[in-house]
């Protein structure tokens, strides 16, 4: 597990793209929350700027913004307090934050 | 003086990491999560899906598969319900109240399957056919919550045996018969809230006490050797190729490494 305390700060700017977010059928959890999340449908599958992949259960986390290092994020369908980083590939991830 | 109820903010990423916590482990964010994909079920798949033809060698093979899940959730019943009495605060109290009604729905539906495969006395059946070390896997985990031992029982269910079921029913579901498989896509959906109670319940626990990392590690030495045997049989009864067991193996080990046990 990296060091989060290394990575960039979330930058307290205006400038994200924002994201409306649309129910995608997804249903583990109650309905005013299905929006934030999203099945990841394997190969062929990839990730818009406002979303990361759970590392516990999987699941694609959505924000109505476009996230960045540092931001933090929650899986509510495996109850994970998340933080954004990027990784040595250059892309974004979330790593767990007990 | 009237009190409001204060509005969800617009990005759910927003919430306070504590308003979060307790919303997740409510009874209530549980009931309408299990709502949105049992709704109209009947013992965990639609009541239009029919039985699939199997061949008595492939009806055989579910049937010990079957056995074996049953027997993991009937530790996980029996770990979750005395973990209640001993779980350390009120939110971690009420999650593992719906944990236990999950894992009495998983044993009931898989039980159930076992009679649609035309077999008698389930419960026979699971107790002439389970994984023996499954079956001692039970009995530690048993002892574990009956020595009042949180941190160890919580690794060794919620962490150990639920990341262990949900990687091999998530594996399962992709290839099997679709009532079995419709099946085996509803418990995994409630496995996510487990694996992820587990870990991060003692994420936090060994944040706050790093001292209990050596004795979670002696568990994790003892409990390997049970859960990785159990998955080789189970993979071989699945029909699946051996690079499919390594792929669970990892997918299992994952969990526990990134609480820092390698």
């Amino acid at each position: 597990m990296g060091d989060l305390s290394e990575q960039e700060a979330a930058p307290a700017d205006d400038t994200r793209l924002r994201f409306i977010l649309e129910d995608t059928g997804f249903d583990e959890v109650p309905k005013k929350y299905r929006r934030f999340y999203r099945k990841w449908e394997g190969a062929g599958d990839s990730l818009a700027p406002n979303e990361v992949i759970c590392p516990v259960c999987k699941v694609v986390i959505r924000s109505t913004r476009e996230l960045r290092p540092g931001d933090r994020v929650y899986c509510m369908p495996c109850m994970s307090r998340l933080v954004v980083v990027r990784n040595e590939a250059g892309t974004l991830e979330a790593r767990t934050a007990y | 003086m009237r009190v409001r109820a204060t509005p969800p903010p617009a990005d759910i990423h927003d919430l306070d990491p504590q308003a979060f916590l307790e919303e997740v482990h409510s009874f209530e964010f549980w009931f309408q999560a299990v709502e949105g994909y049992l709704s109209g079920l009947t013992f965990g798949h639609r009541p239009e899906t029919v039985e699939a033809e199997l061949t008595d060698l492939e009806r055989d093979r579910l049937v010990t598969v079957l056995c074996n899940y049953c027997l993991g959730e009937t530790a996980a019943l029996e770990g979750a319900s005395g973990l209640i009495a001993i779980a350390p605060n009120r939110m971690a109290k009420i999650f593992l109240s719906t944990q236990v009604a999950d894992e009495g729905r998983h044993l009931e539906v898989f039980l159930h399957r076992l009679r649609g495969l035309g077999v008698q006395q389930p419960e026979v059946e699971v107790e002439r056919r389970a994984s023996p070390s499954l079956q001692l896997f039970r009995r530690r985990l048993v002892d574990l919550v009956a020595g009042r031992d949180w941190e160890a029982a919580i690794f060794a269910q919620n962490v150990i045996l639920e990341a262990l079921e949900f990687a091999v029913f998530h594996r399962h579901a992709q290839s099997a018969d679709p009532m079995t498989r419709e099946v085996l896509q509803g418990v995994v959906k409630d496995e996510r809230r487990h694996i992820g109670f587990g870990e991060n319940e003692l994420g936090r626990r060994l944040a706050g006490a790093p001292h209990i990392r050596a004795r979670i590690g002696q568990v994790k030495k003892e409990l390997d050797p049970l859960v990785l045997n159990t998955l080789e049989e189970t993979v071989l009864h699945i029909g699946l190729p051996r690079s499919d067991q390594e792929q669970l193996g990892r997918a299992y080990l994952e969990s526990v490494e990134r609480l820092g046990f390698a």
